[in-house]
């Protein structure tokens, strides 16, 4: 196929499945141009990004987030020596996105000397913002920015010795809301501000041995983590329920925690021989974070009288983790592939804290002392991949997991204290088989099989007795590719009167057709149907109520389509449309009426949460135009449509789009 | 051309990479900013382990038949244990590619070609055939629709990549959970959730862990990839998540007498006590109290 060919079927293709609708897409691979020994590529699309918004802002702000003001929608520049023997660097490229105030940007440097240095940046932002949760009545919410940024250097990259070092971080700050909560569960809960500040910083050192085939690395890492989030009340406040006496005048809360892990990690490999592969490794990192929490808040108690509780923990968490994985591939036949993986991994949490609280109603120390956990977990797991001929696919594995949990726990819940020391150990067995069959060319068929039983799952939700089902057709051809595929996992964990089974069935067709290299049409729909059902156990105005189920329903329906096309290599036009809805069970947005006990709960609040429907839609258009060689516009537009039936002043609408000019060489 | 090489080259079917330039320009001309020019550049590789013949193997019997896919190693017409051998002749020796021949892509005959395009790749991160995201989701089309919920990661956005959670190349078995799910997920160094490579407050060591955390991982309540709900949650009401486990049904839980009900002072009749974390503030782990309330 030609060069020009593939280009044109790439292009397209990168074209397509853009699901926010900047930056434009960039077409082919460009020849660039030579100076100085060397290779300049750029692009660099600058433009303005707008939005109106009608309805819910919090919410669109948890969905979308984008705003108005010019952007560095996208760059890209790659310098390269022609030779790949330059002096001082071969290699430069940079990649960004959203530069300027986007909520979500990235950039990505690579610079490198062949055989002397290799440095590689990546960089991220994510604005998160999230107003809580809509039912439930929280009031906890989110404004925060995160920021992630990895540096790696290797020195002698192409050598037989060559060593590491690399630095990360990553940071969360901004405000929140949060809840503060006065006298337990009979009391009442207040809004309270938070600043948010955390920050994680990793240094690693290593170095990479090789000989014989075999390669060995070793990596010290040492990872920095603190937090130093202050929540503040300075106004008094009434809480969530005004009918009561408990009032909050004032709180100051500090909870800094500062720690650090450090780590050792091992890699044994072989690399691929004739018939054998062999990969280890061990890693070992010791986690330790010394925490302090200083409270102190006035108000008064649900008896009207004065409460003041001053509270100071600290303490130290320690968690010493061990990890070993071991990895053994056999080739006996070139068709026959036989594998065997074990992993091992075990923890241990342990520390002490102490608790001191002045409360002048019951003007008490207390102590708190340490629940101890340890975790063991031991997995094996064997697979063999069989090819009887280029058409026929057979493949089956089985694994075996073990896990121990021991715990050592003081508990003390409405004055009664306990000490409880635990240990539950589990077993899971599982099975998988696969056919891969390919009928004619660009057909393949496949059906996949695994089975699981464990004897004593951790927790109702766990796996007990499982099973999971596909099948999948592909067809790829020149100028189409269609897929369907289906699948199904059950689980069922009954233990007494409870019973949770898990039911999830997913179907899924897409496609994409590519007539002319100036034309592309794709689509695909799938639906995720997930259904389960739980006993049910709690109390209503004191009396404990059983043998209630809780049933919840989702079924969502999800489709896109697009066309894009492209005039003489001019004009370039995408339209495009997206829309998801979760039907539930079938209802509109008034609970159904009363179910008997074995079948739902007589809670209203229950059968409100057993479905959520939801409809989501977004349309979209692009359009760019060729109007100089180097230069491009582009305009794009975006709509947003949001609607719950359950909480309908969740709803909004959002208007965006972008102007912008491409410069590319 | 193939009369001026060195003799000892000739015999083993070797004709350098500048034979192959003169029929393949339009592979040539952009090959100086591919990975793979660096064994070109070096000029002190041997012949096969650099330029078109390090890949595609000894070119003499093609140049001489004058091109041809039958005379030479052409990936289009490998099957795929053949083409992730000849690939993993020099990229074996990485961890991120220690399980890739028990990986579900190998399984599925998905190959390396699959997803790289070696000589045309548009985008400038491991020649990969396309961007990332849209490679992924032509097979995993129903991934593409949870991305498309609207509470996500932003992987869409372009902050986030699938690989920034999986290998594709296979990874190491998860020792959360027990089943042979999640597959393919990229384990963080301590065989932990990948979750807790950026979410690192929820990573402790807390003084109190709610051990749900560290034994069924994050996906006991949440729904990595899209969710209908805030914050991913696999329910819309948080209260009902929470209930689900804790409902005291026997034979669960550390002491294997099932996971601790709610307390009797908890009415759930009252709205007031359906949302949990209300209260239970610290729900991932605390520090200072075990019932998670700071």
């Amino acid at each position: 196929m030609g060069f020009r060919r593939w280009l044109w079927i790439l292009a397209p293709a990168a074209m397509m499945a853009q699901p926010t609708v900047t930056p434009s897409p960039e077409a082919g691979t460009r020849r660039g141009e030579d100076a100085y020994g060397y290779n300049f590529v750029n692009s660099w699309e600058i433009g303005y990004r707008a939005r109106r918004l009608f309805g819910e802002e919090t919410k669109y702000r948890s969905d979308v987030n984008f705003g108005n003001g010019v952007r560095l929608l996208a760059a890209r520049a790659g310098v390269h020596s022609r030779d790949g023997r330059a002096k001082y660097f071969d290699q430069f490229v940079l990649t960004a996105q959203g530069l300027g105030n986007d909520p979500y940007q990235s950039a990505t440097v690579r610079l490198e000397r062949n055989r002397l240095y290799r440095y590689e940046l990546g960089w991220r932002l994510n604005e998160y913002f999230n107003p809580g949760l809509a039912i439930g009545g929280a009031r906890q919410g989110l404004d925060t920015r995160r920021r992630w940024q990895d540096h790696e250097l290797i020195l002698l990259p192409e050598s037989r010795l060559r060593l590491l070092a690399g630095f990360s971080r990553n940071s969360q700050e901004g405000p929140a809301l949060a809840t503060f909560n006065i006298d337990g569960a009979l009391g009442d809960e207040f809004p309270v501000f938070a600043d948010i500040r955390r920050g994680q910083n990793e240094y690693r050192l290593g170095g990479m041995a090789e000989a014989r085939g075999w390669r060995l690395t070793l990596v010290r890492s040492w990872e920095n983590f603190k937090e130093d989030t202050r929540h503040r009340r300075t106004t008094p406040s009434e809480g969530e329920n005004p009918a009561d006496a408990i009032r909050l005048l004032g709180l100051r809360r500090d909870e800094p925690y500062h720690g650090v892990t450090r780590s050792w990690r091992l890699h044994l490999a072989s690399g691929e021989r004739r018939r054998y592969a062999v990969n280890g490794r061990l890693t070992y990192s010791g986690g330790e974070r010394a925490f302090v929490a200083d409270e102190v808040f006035t108000g008064t108690s649900r008896l009207a009288a004065e409460r003041n509780r001053q509270v100071v923990v600290f303490g130290t968490g320690r968690r010493p983790v061990a990890t070993g994985n071991l990895t053994l591939t056999l080739m006996p036949a070139r068709r026959l592939t036989l594998g065997n993986h074990t992993a091992f991994y075990q923890v241990r949490m342990e520390g002490d804290a102490v608790l001191g609280e002045f409360d002048n109603a019951t003007r008490l120390p207390a102590w708190v002392y340490f629940q101890a956990l340890g975790i063991r977990t031991l997995v094996n797991t064997t697979d063999v991949h069989y090819r009887p001929s280029a058409r026929v696919g057979l493949y089956g594995g089985y694994q075996f997991s073990t896990r121990r949990i021991r715990s050592r726990e003081r508990l003390e819940v409405e004055g009664l204290e306990e000490i409880v020391p635990a240990e539950q150990s589990s077993r899971i067995h599982a099975g998988l088989a696969g056919l891969r069959f390919k009928p004619a060319g660009g057909l393949t068929l496949s059906l996949t099989g695994e089975l699981g039983r464990a004897d004593r799952p951790t927790y109702p939700i766990s796996e007990r007795r499982y099973d999971a089902f596909g099948a999948r057709a592909d067809y790829k051809a020149k100028t189409l590719r269609l897929s369907a595929s289906a699948a199904s996992r059950w689980n069922t964990n009954s233990a007494s009167w409870s019973t949770h089974s898990w039911r999830g069935r997913t179907y899924a067709v897409d496609g994409a057709w590519t007539p002319s290299a100036r034309l592309t049409f794709e689509a695909g729909y799938a639906k995720l149907h997930t259904d389960t059902l739980s006993g049910l156990a709690y109390f209503s105005a004191a009396a404990l109520v059983t043998g209630e189920r809780f049933a919840y329903r989702s079924n969502l329906h999800s489709g896109h389509a697009g066309f894009w096309i492209s005039a003489r290599n001019r004009v370039d036009i995408y339209l495009g449309y997206h829309r998801v809805q979760d039907t539930g069970d079938g209802r509109n947005a008034a609970p159904p009426p009363n179910r008997s006990p074995a079948s739902g709960s007589a809670q209203a609040a229950f059968r409100a949460a057993q479905t959520f429907p939801v409809a989501y839609q977004s349309p979209l258009g692009r359009l760019s135009i060729r109007i100089h060689e180097k230069w491009r516009w582009n305009a794009g537009y975006q709509w947003y449509g949001y609607g719950e039936e359950s909480a309908p002043f969740q709803h909004y609408r959002a208007h965006t789009g972008y102007v912008s000019l491409t410069w590319s060489f | 051309m193939i009369a001026a090489l060195a003799p000892a080259l000739l015999l083993a079917g070797y004709v350098g990479s500048e034979v192959c330039r003169s029929c393949h320009p339009d592979v040539w001309v952009h090959f100086f900013r591919n990975p793979h020019f660096k064994s070109i550049a070096s000029g002190r590789e041997p012949p096969e382990r650099t330029g078109c013949e390090g890949c595609h193997g000894p070119g003499a019997e093609h140049v001489r038949a004058r091109g041809g896919k039958e005379n030479i190693r052409a990936f289009s017409l490998l099957e795929p244990e053949q083409t992730i051998g000849a690939c993993l002749a020099c990229h074996a020796r990485e961890i991120s590619r220690a399980a890739i021949r028990r990986s579900s892509h190998t399984m599925a005959d998905i190959a390396c070609t699959s997803c790289h395009s070696i000589h045309h790749s548009p985008v400038p991160q491991a020649l990969l055939a396309r961007r990332q995201t849209d490679l992924c989701y032509e097979c995993h089309a129903e991934v593409r629709a949870q991305f498309s919920l609207p509470s996500k990661h932003r992987v869409n956005e372009g902050t986030v990549k699938c690989t920034d959670c999986h290998n594709p190349h296979g990874a190491q078995a998860p020792t959360w959970r027990m089943g042979l799910r999640p597959r393919m997920i990229e384990v963080a160094q301590a065989n932990e959730q990948p979750c807790l490579r950026c979410h690192t407050d929820k990573r402790g060591p807390f003084a109190f862990e709610h051990a749900a955390v560290r034994v069924d991982g994050c996906e006991a309540c949440h729904a990595p990839h899209g969710s209908m709900n805030a914050r991913l949650l696999r329910r819309p009401a948080v209260f009902t998540l929470c209930l689900e486990c804790h409902n005291g049904a026997g034979d669960f839980g550390r002491q294997g007498d099932g996971v601790r009900l709610t307390s009797g002072s908890h009415n759930m009749a009252d709205p007031r006590y359906h949302n949990c974390t209300g209260c239970h503030l610290r729900i991932h782990g605390s520090n200072s109290s075990p019932l998670f309330l700071r």
